[in-house]
């Protein structure tokens, strides 16, 4: 990192003599006016009624713990995600900017849709804050049809599902009837397979939806995963990001005889077969880089489950010009930031059904295009919408495979609790 | 031989002499009842609107389009006008061609005769109905009006007459129920008090098509009287300047109205650049930048607006647009008023201070009102000053001359754009 000249830094001095010390995170002199700024109304928002004299040590202490690299966000708790402020504390991922935008995008494309559900189901995986939801249920509230929601988000870290719970506590609207959309939380480790063993903690994403009587079938699957490489930790990210970040929620676990890339990609074929076993028919996920991303969607289509694969970058809503990296769509403005899949009536809700979609070129997909259902005793059908419909239908009565689970699901507990 | 004799002249003379008024008369008829009356300029121009038309529907039976409707229903009236001329003109030239036919027998000439009279009259009112639809109505010509009454040259006795002439219109306005407001009045005094010479007024006429109706009152209007404030009986000339100006002000549209794209306040989205500034480097996970300033510049005029108090991305954005929004209605606002000033530039040139060049008279000593443009002259001083029909008879008057004005121009810029 370059030097900072002193003439910048006498300049700064000059117009506060507390921004000094923030350009050496800040590295520009606007950018850290702004900090100072921010950190001087939420100063004065909790110093009110108190001395001055209070007041600015505060502000100075807070000045202080920012220029030891500690993220704003951490200092003032919160962070804006699209119109959300969301409520933000360290061991919890600061939600980004960039997620706000394809999230947005998303749901900007799926808001004027024709052929919704009645129900539209989405689930996020690796919520963190649980700002993907609320953000999504935020953009659908001034909707031109009402849709009725279900939203979930699963994470890992209980310390995230606390913070996902009281963000939503503090997001509802009270006077609003929200008997039309449903927001949950769930433990479960994504990464965990249904044979695994399972602990009531981490039980695999299958039992917890059991267990906690949430439907199979999905219609919308977004994740966040951690995505960065054990050496990509250490050289792309910012001082700040692991200095004060959870690891958990950067880096994937490291597994036996897996390289820094493979490490890096650990959740992605995960995602995509929950994707493909809850029957979504929409998939986002959110990726490091244009390279990360070609392996993703390389994977999906190997994967063969989905008719159309697209990139989106920083800002999906902004129109460049016709974009093609290995035969995949590339969409807006910036770095490389999301894979967005879709297959069955995903199509049409994306508005994506007149385009020429890649997968249709490249092989002859009848077989593939079929539901792959985990539970046999559903008939696949060959339209993939009537099979939707049945799917529909399905949820009213519970599923017999789905019911095994959660006896399953219930024993562990019985057990955990005679153990206590 | 008496002086008294006339002088001898041939039979042949004798027979011509008592024929000609007759003949001179008939020409005469067909002069100005003749087809070619009508400018073939204005006639092509028909011809090609009739041609519009016909491919607008066309337009219209494919789909429905809110513009192409409109000029639809503006050019039906011409295109009916001109089917009528065209009829007309047929009959005429049928007859004239049955009547100089040498077979057909002298019965027949005489009934065509008849009807030639009765259809050159239609072609006349064809004539006449199909150039005043090809005249353009004013831009301004829907919206209300502003009258504003200024005494001239004539010191207390124009102002006097001020007062008189806002009475009159007043007076025109309750008749014809047309809504009206003083929306200032302030005599020499400098009080709004009423009874004391006017210094300025202005009368607001709310109703729509107001200004068609007064455009033709603007000018100089003067005044031939006794004063009462002559103690010496003379007769005193003074004038009155009125102005009358389109009230824009009322319509132009808010801020609420962003979506109309009549507003001020309307932005074209895909005319707008917007650009996010973040940290430089991979984003993501990667870094947990607070970077959320947004510019946007409108790319065609090149207006750039950045916006970065929030830390909200969305907000910031929103109120850059907000801001962009408003410098644009800025900037569209002053060059509305810019054109509303050169209007009223024209206005006021044409109606020059002196009382040279006077728009009309009004002759108390002979009880006589004449407008100098239509050179209308009524004699009914007292119903035309209490805003009676006799001032609705002068200014229907002006209101023809300004159309064959407005017809002229038309021609003229017709053989402009032809050359």
């Amino acid at each position: 990192m370059p030097r900072l000249p002193t003439s910048l830094l006498r300049k700064a001095r000059a117009i506060d003599p507390l921004l000094p010390r923030l350009l050496g995170v800040c590295r520009e002199l606007r950018a850290a006016q702004n900090e100072l700024r921010w950190l001087r109304e939420y100063a004065d928002k909790i110093a009110r009624g108190r001395s001055g004299k209070a007041h600015r040590t505060l502000l100075r202490g807070m000045v202080e713990n920012r220029a030891s690299g500690k993220p704003l966000q951490y200092i003032v708790g919160t962070e804006y995600f699209g119109d959300l402020e969301i409520k933000c504390r360290p061991g919890v991922l600061i939600p980004r900017q960039e997620t706000a935008a394809s999230v947005t995008h998303l749901t900007h494309l799926l808001r004027s849709a024709q052929g919704l559900p009645d129900e539209l189901r989405v689930l996020d995986l690796c919520t963190g804050t649980g700002c993907i939801p609320l953000l999504f249920k935020h953009e659908f509230s001034d909707a031109p049809h009402p849709v009725r929601l279900r939203l979930l988000g699963i994470d890992l870290s209980q310390e995230a599902l606390d913070l996902a719970k009281q963000n939503l506590e503090r997001l509802q609207e009270p006077d609003v009837d929200d008997e039309s959309s449903v927001i949950n939380f769930l433990q479960a480790d994504v990464l965990k397979e249904s044979w695994d063993e399972q602990t009531v903690e981490r039980p695999c994403i299958q039992a917890a939806l059991n267990f906690s009587r949430q439907p199979q079938f999905w219609d919308v699957l977004i994740s966040n995963p951690p995505y960065i490489s054990p050496s990509g930790y250490w050289t792309t990210t910012t001082r700040s990001v692991r200095g004060f970040e959870p690891k958990l929620a950067l880096v994937p676990p490291a597994s036996e005889g897996a390289t820094d890339t493979d490490q890096g990609d650990t959740f992605y074929p995960r995602l995509l077969t929950i994707a493909s076993e809850c029957e979504a028919k929409i998939i986002l996920l959110e990726v490091a880089d244009m390279k990360q991303a070609l392996r993703v969607a390389n994977l999906a289509r190997r994967l063969n489950t989905c008719t159309g694969i697209e990139i989106w970058r920083d800002q999906p809503d902004q129109k460049s010009g016709t974009e093609h990296q290995d035969g995949f769509p590339v969409i807006g403005t910036g770095n490389a930031r999301s894979v967005l899949c879709w297959r069955g009536p995903g199509a049409a809700w994306l508005g994506k059904e007149d385009e020429l979609n890649v997968m249709g070129a490249a092989t002859d997909m009848p077989l593939s295009l079929q539901p792959q259902f985990t539970y046999p005793f559903v008939e696949s059908s060959e339209d993939s919408r009537s099979s939707y419909l049945e799917d529909r239908t399905m949820h009213n009565h519970r599923p017999r495979g789905a019911y095994k689970l959660f006896e399953a699901g219930r024993q562990l507990v019985s057990q955990d609790s005679k153990k206590k | 031989m008496t002086s008294t004799t006339t002088p001898w002249i041939c039979r042949g003379c004798l027979v011509r002499l008592a024929r000609r008024p007759a003949r001179h008369h008939v020409r005469f008829l067909t002069q100005t009842a003749a087809p070619e009356s009508m400018p073939p300029a204005l006639v092509a121009r028909a011809r090609a609107i009739a041609a519009d038309h016909k491919q607008l529907t066309d337009k219209l039976s494919q789909g429905f389009d809110a513009r192409a409707a409109k000029r639809v229903g503006e050019f039906s009236s011409i295109l009916h006008a001109l089917q009528k001329w065209d009829q007309a003109n047929e009959s005429v030239a049928e007859l004239t061609s049955l009547i100089h036919d040498p077979t057909t027998d002298a019965e027949l000439r005489e009934l065509a005769a008849d009807d030639l009279e009765a259809s050159r009259t239609a072609l006349a009112d064809a004539s006449q109905s199909l150039t005043t639809s090809l005249v353009p109505v004013h831009p301004f010509a829907h919206l209300p009006c502003l009258i504003e009454i200024r005494p001239g040259a004539g010191g207390s006795e124009a102002a006097i007459f001020a007062g008189d002439l806002l009475r009159m219109y007043q007076a025109f306005c309750n008749r014809n129920h047309v809504r009206n407001t003083l929306l200032k009045y302030e005599n020499t005094n400098g009080t709004q008090e009423g009874g004391v010479p006017l210094s300025e007024a202005i009368l607001e006429v709310a109703s729509d098509g107001a200004y068609g109706i007064f455009r033709c009152e603007a000018g100089v209007h003067r005044v031939q009287r006794v004063p009462v404030t002559e103690t010496k009986g003379r007769t005193h000339t003074s004038a009155a300047s009125v102005l009358v100006l389109p009230s824009v002000e009322e319509r132009s549209l808010g801020e609420e109205d962003v979506e109309d794209p009549e507003s001020d306040y309307y932005i074209d989205p895909k005319e707008v650049k917007t650009e996010i500034m973040r940290a430089r480097g991979a984003g993501g996970q990667h870094v947990n930048t607070t970077e959320s300033a947004v510019r946007l510049t409108h790319l065609p005029t090149s207006i750039s607006v950045s916006m970065q108090d929030s830390r909200s991305q969305p907000k910031n954005k929103e109120k850059a647009w907000r801001l962009l929004r408003s410098r644009l209605a800025q900037l569209r606002r002053e060059k509305r008023e810019e054109d509303m000033t050169a209007m009223r530039r024209s206005v006021v040139g044409v109606a020059k201070m002196g009382r040279g060049d006077k728009v009309r008279t009004y002759n108390w000593g002979q009880q006589r009102v004449t407008d100098h443009r239509s050179g209308t002259t009524v004699h009914d001083l007292d119903d035309v000053m209490a805003g009676g029909q006799t001032l609705d008879k002068v200014m229907e008057s002006v209101r023809g001359w300004l159309m064959e004005k407005d017809v002229e121009a038309l021609l003229a810029e017709e053989s402009l754009t032809k050359k």
